[in-house]
């Protein structure tokens, strides 16, 4: 089995990260099943998507992925990241951006948040982490949007998910819209180079 | 045929389609709303055809737009979430009474958590009070079969049937098969018949009767008795048809029959031995068919592994939906049960697979156990529950919101020690710790695999002081373990991160204004709240919404909270959606009644909340023909409302001085304040903060607490990515820093 978990603000894009996993898993015959975060929380909220992977053939009951069981953490935001970092296994792999989005919870209050202690605290973990410099990539793609594939991809050399490069890319062919296909191709072929 | 990865609401929507449904009615609401909107979707896109389609003004409209429709022959589908139905409640309780001609199914999606929700009331629950069937499934494919089925079910007896599943079925997704195109089945129309369609307390009488002989036989039906022919089922299959014909035709308590219920010398029911019941060879067992059981033998049902948790049965026999598999070691009888309901089926799949390869891992045996999923909680399948308990000593109950199966279990239990037979203890939410909230892989496992390991003790006939102590070993590493984990996990400080009205939302304004109007006027309010997206105003800053209790009763409750403090200004808050589904009453009744309130109607154009669906006064239709707006002011007007302001809730001046104005009004006044929601809007310039000039005095985010403002410990800094340059911030900042996009600073 394996199991993914992204993680973000919603309107990042976490769920269609969701469905091109999953549309990766089924391309190599793999029963799966995803489960999202939908209706209030969307509005500016934490989120939260799970992938379950039957990659040695098992069945995939349950749609959450259960804690201390994630093979990869995907997060679009490095605090988000931390709030959820107890679903992943010891050795599993973290991927993170770098930046931080403030909450109006933060900007009321006296504390100021910040990326650095939070990037410190997901890199003192014992399983490897990756906190990726987001904006670089996505100033060479031209479009912000292209952060999921980024992070998609950079997992996806990192081999925590079980899938090729090549896998995500016809993941993608088949489930983003023809017009948004290049942009979301060079952003992983972007992240991809950026990591060799 | 066609895979492809569909939510559970989309996948409900496609097998209610392929059902042959003809009329489709709800209101939205998390976690229902993507059912109805992937209708439309394949409406629209022609790959379903002859469905009337609609978002009605509320749940009671939409059950009653299909109540007419399925006397009239369609099978109709309604949806909403499990407080939708409180609202068609009037309408469902009668309905079943009178009963039904085209298949009518009420899909009811339930919220444990809660995560988009006010309440956690169980729709399993709702049915045995309204003595409705429900079908409660596990996963999504699961879910398609029972919409089917409920269709089937709903003709053959009349009766309207409740498909519930639950957030994480809804939301969840995987790839199914589904027809690329279907059409609705044809309707025959209304016959006239005064003894049917027209309730009366005689005819009321009657109908109760017909309630209670026909959720018996679904009883029978849900617990493995045949009653629907499938070519499956061959020559038996008619025969029980022929039996099946004559309750169609009239209900059997005309015939003169007398059934028998569930009793406590018997505990199986009569009809399912009358009626037969299909063997796994697809026999026919004529008489008793749990004769097997008596003797102690393992339940007759064949177990595929609790892994595969897929069993084949003829489609005509309904306690597919009730798996029974035997589990575990093959050398002992079982003394344990784990039933499930819903997705926690799921969940202890997920566990007792985590729970079997530890034990592998370490060489120890799964002992012997029996598991059941309830898929149709009410009726309760009594008769194969009683099968299934047969012989165990303890069953732990695993479902969401209430103890409906741990109670109907219970309910067993005291049947069977009536009768002299042995009883399980039973334990589920009344006596575990979690009371409320979700369930989850972690949660049954947490209990199973301590109940497993004490189970596999016992096989091996430890003796109760070893038992105790290796319980006590087993609690003591379980904590260590849990100690050792709490000491690796990231630890951080982190803001909360609770969803807020987004960057530029038309109701910030509004609520900002009002309570600025209150203070100029020097007067103290009370703000009450609704259901939307508004329900956010609640959130610091602006700390504007003071009551949230039901769609529409913020309007009402205002009037309430005014009759008790004269002296105190009552503004209530109301979406254009929930203006239309149910503020409408309690504007007339603050007229009719003398109340003084102001209503601020937030009409942002959209039911923005659920994803954006249009409503009456959009214009627009589900299907996306034109209607004929409903106007706001035009409602109010014609229910007595003498003095309606209007504002742009962007505009701050604006919207202050048109809330004194209302406010100062005597009676009923209202506020209408008018900008499109930001998803409808699209991308716009954001506003500039002079970064030299700014004071960093907060105000700006203390004021109004934009997500799309932050502060970076010494100025207020905007996120270009978030901001539409609705301007409001520009309003409120005491230093002029804030420059709207487009003009010069």
């Amino acid at each position: 089995m394996k199991n993914v978990v992204l993680t973000g603000i919603g309107g990042q894009g976490t769920v269609l990260a969701a469905k091109v996993l999953a549309q990766a898993a089924q391309n190599r015959g793999w029963q799966v099943r995803t489960a999202e975060t939908i209706g209030m929380a969307q509005r500016g909220g934490s989120v939260v998507s799970h992938v379950r992977m039957g990659d040695c053939g098992e069945q995939v009951h349950a749609p959450l992925v259960s804690a201390g069981q994630a093979d990869a953490l995907i997060a679009f935001e490095p605090g988000e990241a931390a709030r959820v970092a107890h679903l992943l296994k010891p050795e599993g792999v973290l991927v993170s951006a770098s930046r931080v989005v403030q909450p109006v919870t933060a900007s009321l209050s006296k504390e100021v948040y910040e990326a650095r202690p939070v990037i410190e605290a997901l890199e003192a973990r014992s399983g490897r982490t990756i906190i990726v410099d987001e904006a670089p990539l996505l100033a060479a793609v031209g479009n912000p949007k292209a952060l999921n594939m980024v992070l998609l991809a950079t997992a996806v050399q990192a081999d925590a998910i079980g899938i090729s490069l090549d896998g995500l890319k016809d993941a993608v062919r088949a489930c983003v819209k023809p017009r948004f296909v290049d942009m979301n191709v060079a952003a992983i072929d972007e992240a991809a180079a950026a990591l060799r | 045929m066609a895979e492809k990865l569909l939510m559970g609401n989309e996948a409900f929507a496609c097998a209610a389609l392929e059902a042959g449904v003809g009329v489709v009615a709800g209101y939205p609401g998390t976690p229902s709303s993507e059912v109805i909107e992937t209708v439309a979707a394949r409406v629209a896109d022609g790959s379903s055809s002859g469905v009337h389609v609609e978002w009605s003004t509320n749940e009671k409209a939409a059950l009653e737009v299909l109540a007419g429709a399925s006397y009239a022959g369609a099978r109709t589908l309604f949806t909403c979430k499990q407080v939708g139905l409180n609202v068609a409640s009037d309408a469902l309780m009668s309905l079943n009474y009178v009963g039904v001609e085209g298949g009518c199914v009420l899909f009811v999606a339930d919220d444990p958590g809660p995560i988009s929700s006010q309440t956690e009331q169980d729709t399993r629950r709702f049915a045995s009070f309204a003595k409705v069937p429900v079908f409660d499934p596990a996963d999504i494919e699961q879910g398609m079969d029972m919409m089917k089925a409920a269709f089937d079910l709903s003709e053959r007896y009349r009766t309207p049937v409740i498909v519930r599943p639950t957030t994480r079925v809804c939301h969840s997704s995987t790839f199914v098969e589904v027809a690329p195109a279907t059409s609705a089945r044809p309707a025959k129309g209304f016959q006239k018949d005064d003894s049917r369609w027209v309730i009366f307390p005689a005819r009321s009488y009657r109908g109760h009767l017909e309630v209670n002989e026909r959720l018996a036989w679904i009883e029978a039906e849900f617990s493995g008795a045949c009653a629907s022919p499938h070519s499956d089922c061959g020559d038996a299959g008619e025969a029980a048809e022929g039996k099946r014909a004559s309750f169609a035709s009239g209900f059997a308590i005309d015939e003169g029959r007398s059934y028998t219920r569930l009793s406590s010398e018997g505990l199986i029911p009569a009809v399912a031995a009358d009626m037969g019941r299909w063997g796994r060879d697809g026999s026919r067992s004529e008489g008793d068919c749990f004769d097997g059981l008596r003797e102690g033998a393992p339940v007759a049902r064949e177990t595929a592994a609790v892994a595969s948790g897929r069993v084949s049965f003829p489609p005509c026999d309904l306690s597919r939906f009730n798996p029974v598999e035997q589990c575990g070691s093959k050398d002992a009888l079982p003394r344990l049960g784990v039933v499930c309901g819903g997705v926690s089926a799921a969940y202890a799949r997920e566990a007792l697979a985590r729970i079997r390869s530890l034990a592998e891992e370490r060489g120890e045996k799964m002992p012997a156990f029996r598991f059941m999923q309830v898929g149709t909680p009410f009726p309760f399948p009594m008769a194969l529950a009683d099968e299934f308990v047969e012989g165990l000593e303890r069953v732990f109950v695993f479902e969401e919101l209430d103890s409906v199966v741990e109670d109907e279990l219970v309910r067993l239990m005291g049947m069977r020690s009536a009768a002299g037979k042995k009883a399980a203890r039973v334990y589920g939410r009344r006596s575990m710790p979690q009371a409320a909230g979700e369930n989850s892989v972690e949660s049954v496992f947490a209990v199973l695999e301590r109940v497993l390991f004490e189970e596999a003790l016992r096989d091996v006939g430890a003796s109760s002081a070893e038992l105790s102590d290796r319980m006590d070993a087993f609690d003591e590493r379980r904590t260590e373990e849990a100690a050792a984990q709490a000491s690796k996990a990231v630890s951080v400080a982190l803001p909360a991160r609770p969803p807020v009205l987004c960057a530029g939302c038309p109701h910030r304004g509004a609520f900002y204004a009002a309570k600025r109007a209150l203070k100029k006027l020097r007067v103290r309010g009370v703000f009450s709240g609704d259901i939307g997206c508004y329900t956010l105003g609640n959130a610091a800053p602006l700390n504007a919404v003071d009551t949230c209790l039901c769609m529409g009763a913020g309007i009402t409750m205002a009037q309430g909270l005014g009759v008790v403090e004269p002296d105190v200004r009552q503004l209530a808050f109301v979406g254009d959606s929930t203006f239309f589904a149910s503020g409408l009453t309690g504007i007339a009744n603050a007229a009719y009644n003398g109340h003084d309130i102001t209503v601020c109607v937030l009409d942002n154009s959209t039911t923005a909340m659920t994803g954006g669906q249009p409503h009456p006064g959009t214009g627009r239709r589900l299907m996306g023909s034109q209607a004929e707006a409903l106007s706001i002011e035009a409602a109010l007007e014609a229910l007595g409302v003498k003095c309606i302001e209007h504002a742009n809730p962007h505009c701050l001046e604006e919207s202050v001085d048109a809330v004194m104005r209302a406010v100062e009004h005597h009676g009923v006044s209202a506020v209408v304040f008018r900008a499109p929601c930001v998803d409808l809007v699209g991308s716009a310039s954001a506003v500039r903060i002079d970064a030299e000039a700014c004071t960093g005095c907060k105000k700006c985010i203390t004021s109004i607490g934009c997500p799309a403002i932050g502060f970076d410990g010494s100025v207020a800094t905007v996120d270009e990515t978030l901001c539409i340059g609705c301007g409001l911030c520009a309003s409120v900042c005491p230093f002029g820093v804030i420059a709207l996009p487009g003009k010069s600073e």
